[in-house]
């Protein structure tokens, strides 16, 4: 698996702490003063969106829509090439005597040819950039956090004052807190 | 950030139409009658042979020479303009209907210009009724603080329905020639019985004309002024009482279903009616979006105004990305209905199809393609990116050419099919358009003073206040 971004898979990086919340106004709270206190928080798993998240953990506009627009682009200069080759080079076909060059007719090819492609390329990007390839082993902190729990990872760094971290967590409404080094996770 | 499950306090603000607003709104209107003016002076003056007693028959000869089940329908001129363009209709129905707008009197333009303009505005007004109901049956959340903004536009309803109703009673004769064809009674086997339009006569009478646009628009003019009390009554009412907003919510439920099946019979009776041999089942739904989308950017324009004067605190850039999205949204689903009904009708090539979009391609060619550059291709490219949404400047630019866009969009629907050939977009469809936007604009900031700005006591206020659509 190669070709999947490494930075992403948990178990490359330097030990994470592990804080486990119950309330997402908790969280937001705690995670504000987190990076307010100047600790980069590595992500935050939520089994729904929270709102104001991203923008506190300072996650960057998503390149997926970019990707959108070139995967659209694509697939209408492939169908209009397509159609332009089947229809009027290849084999020009007479349908009602309408005329075979750039008519009305194209557009639901074109437009078709472009939702196909965007929605595919899409999907394959998401699941690519977010590791969710058949083969890849699970990398879930905490299955949880697909159902009611709400986990921060904060990646530690040297010199970082860990307790004080932990403390902060503890204070802001943590109901679990644990350390994941190498796939392994303990209790703290 | 606030996020705490505490209440929150919002302040009730009082709109003031300044002076600056007011002047704007005047010169709109000075400028439209200085255009309209110029309008009218300028037009072919053809009246001489039409004198007010021989109008119906001089206009009718005019008409019968050319027109689809005439008896002379095989007029030479008409002949060689269909083989010029290849394009030759089965002899069974006639050959193309050929006329020139200078058949018609000259005063036919005002009468036809008013309802043009009329119906626009009335759409506006009553396509804003239809997005403050479907907030409530869809329970929208983020557009509670821009609420009171569809709730001051829908108020024109009456003087957009006035407008209209003036320019069918005086123009009904010469723009629908239907209206015409019912006073000369003519009898099965008379020249110039026309089987289609009698076939029709049942819904196309001038009886209809005027009761069915009448009654329609009372009822929802009713169901408009209960809605907008039940909001003035919600502000009042002690903090927390939701009956309102349910009342709302049924009222909102019923019109919509009322609204979304009854609209497409006004725009059948009222626009479709000016080409009365020719049908298209998505006419009406395709009248629906282009006011629909007209709608939405005068609203941006609106609360884009209100934010730069310092109303609306509670308003964000977010709300404008989500206006934003929904102009965006409902171009690419205008062109996909305009396209539906042109790809069909092209196609299929029916002659009694093809006559609504032969005299649109061939003689009115520049504006057929405009309307869909100024429609789709600009505000599709101009809006896509997230941006462009978030940009008022930008949103101000895409929008003023959307708004002339689908306002020369409904010129072009009703043009043609009363005036023939030769018609231009000119200076009094360019002034009408102002003259009623500077009425509009005192209207709807008049009605904007009437009450709070904001819906103070709507339960989903918070959620509105907290609106986030995400980096």
């Amino acid at each position: 698996m190669g070709i999947l971004d490494k930075k992403l898979s948990l178990r490359d990086r330097n030990k994470m702490l592990i804080g486990v919340w119950e309330d997402e106004d908790q969280l937001v709270a705690t995670a504000s003063k987190l990076v307010h206190a100047g600790v980069h928080i590595h992500d935050i798993y939520t089994p729904y969106p929270v709102h104001g998240l991203d923008r506190i953990i300072g996650a960057r506009r998503s390149k997926l829509a970019r990707i959108a627009f070139f995967c659209a682009i694509t697939g209408f200069t492939l169908m209009t090439t397509m159609i332009w080759y089947m229809y009027v080079h290849d084999w020009p076909m007479n349908i009602g005597n309408k005329p075979v060059r750039f008519t009305p007719s194209w557009a639901p090819v074109m437009f078709e040819g472009t939702v196909l492609c965007t929605a595919f390329g899409m999907s394959f990007f998401f699941f690519w950039r977010n590791r969710l390839v058949h083969g890849i082993k699970n990398e879930t902190l905490d299955i949880r956090q697909t159902d009611d729990r709400l986990i921060v990872a904060i990646e530690t760094v040297a010199g970082m004052d860990e307790k004080a971290i932990l403390d902060m967590m503890k204070k802001g409404g943590a109901v679990e807190m644990r350390e994941f080094e190498n796939g392994v996770q303990t209790v703290i | 950030m606030g996020h705490g499950h505490h209440e929150i306090e919002v302040k009730q603000e009082q709109f003031v139409f300044s002076p600056k607003a007011k002047r704007f709104s005047i010169i709109l209107m000075v400028l439209g009658l200085i255009l309209t003016g110029i309008g009218i002076a300028t037009m072919d003056n053809h009246s001489e042979n039409h004198n007010s007693t021989t109008v119906a028959a001089a206009s009718h000869e005019s008409h019968g020479e050319a027109t689809v089940h005439g008896e002379e329908h095989g007029t030479a001129a008409s002949a060689s303009h269909e083989e010029e363009h290849g394009n030759v209709p089965n002899e069974k129905f006639g050959p193309r209907v050929v006329f020139h707008h200078q058949d018609k009197p000259a005063s036919t333009r005002i009468w036809a210009n008013m309802l043009i303009v009329g119906y626009f505005f009335l759409m506006i007004s009553l396509t804003a009724v239809m997005w403050y109901a479907i907030q409530y049956v869809a329970n929208a959340g983020w557009s509670s603080s821009i609420k009171r903004v569809p709730e001051a536009i829908m108020t024109f309803i009456p003087v957009a329905f006035v407008i209209l109703m003036i320019a069918l009673f005086m123009g009904k004769n010469e723009i629908y020639h239907w209206v015409h064809y019912e006073h000369l009674g003519l009898k099965p086997g008379d020249a110039g019985y026309d089987k289609v339009l009698v076939g029709k006569s049942g819904f196309l009478n001038s009886n209809m004309l005027f009761i069915f646009p009448t009654v329609l628009v009372v009822i929802w003019y009713v169901m408009m002024r209960k809605l907008r009390s039940l909001s003035v009554a919600e502000d009042n009412a002690t903090k927390g009482d939701s009956s309102f907003f349910k009342k709302s919510i049924s009222f909102s439920a019923g019109f919509a279903v009322l609204f979304g099946f009854t609209i497409s019979v006004v725009a059948w009776l009222l626009i479709m009616s000016v080409d009365a041999h020719w049908y298209s089942t998505i006419f009406g739904f395709y009248n629906f979006v282009t006011h629909w989308v007209t709608m939405i950017t005068i609203m941006a324009f609106i609360v884009a105004y209100l934010k730069k004067e310092g109303y609306l605190g509670i308003v964000t850039n977010e709300h404008m990305h989500d206006l934003g999205k929904f102009m965006f949204a409902f171009t690419v689903f205008w062109a996909y209905l305009w396209l539906s009904q042109y790809l069909l009708i092209w196609y299929a090539q029916i002659p009694e199809e093809m006559a609504y979009y032969q005299i649109r391609f061939e003689d009115y060619k520049a504006n057929f393609l405009g309307n869909f550059f100024m429609c789709f291709c600009i505000p599709f490219l101009g809006l896509l990116m997230r941006s462009a949404k978030r940009n008022r400047y930008v949103l101000a630019i895409i929008g003023s050419i959307m708004i002339i866009g689908h306002y020369h969009d409904v010129w072009l629907m009703v043009t043609p099919g009363v005036f023939g050939t030769g018609m231009t977009f000119g200076f009094m469809e360019i002034g009408m358009l102002l003259l009623v936007g500077g009425i509009f604009m005192w209207w709807v900031f008049t009605a904007l003073t009437k009450r709070g700005l904001i819906a103070v006591n709507h339960p989903f206020l918070e959620e509105s206040v907290h609106h986030d659509v995400g980096v």
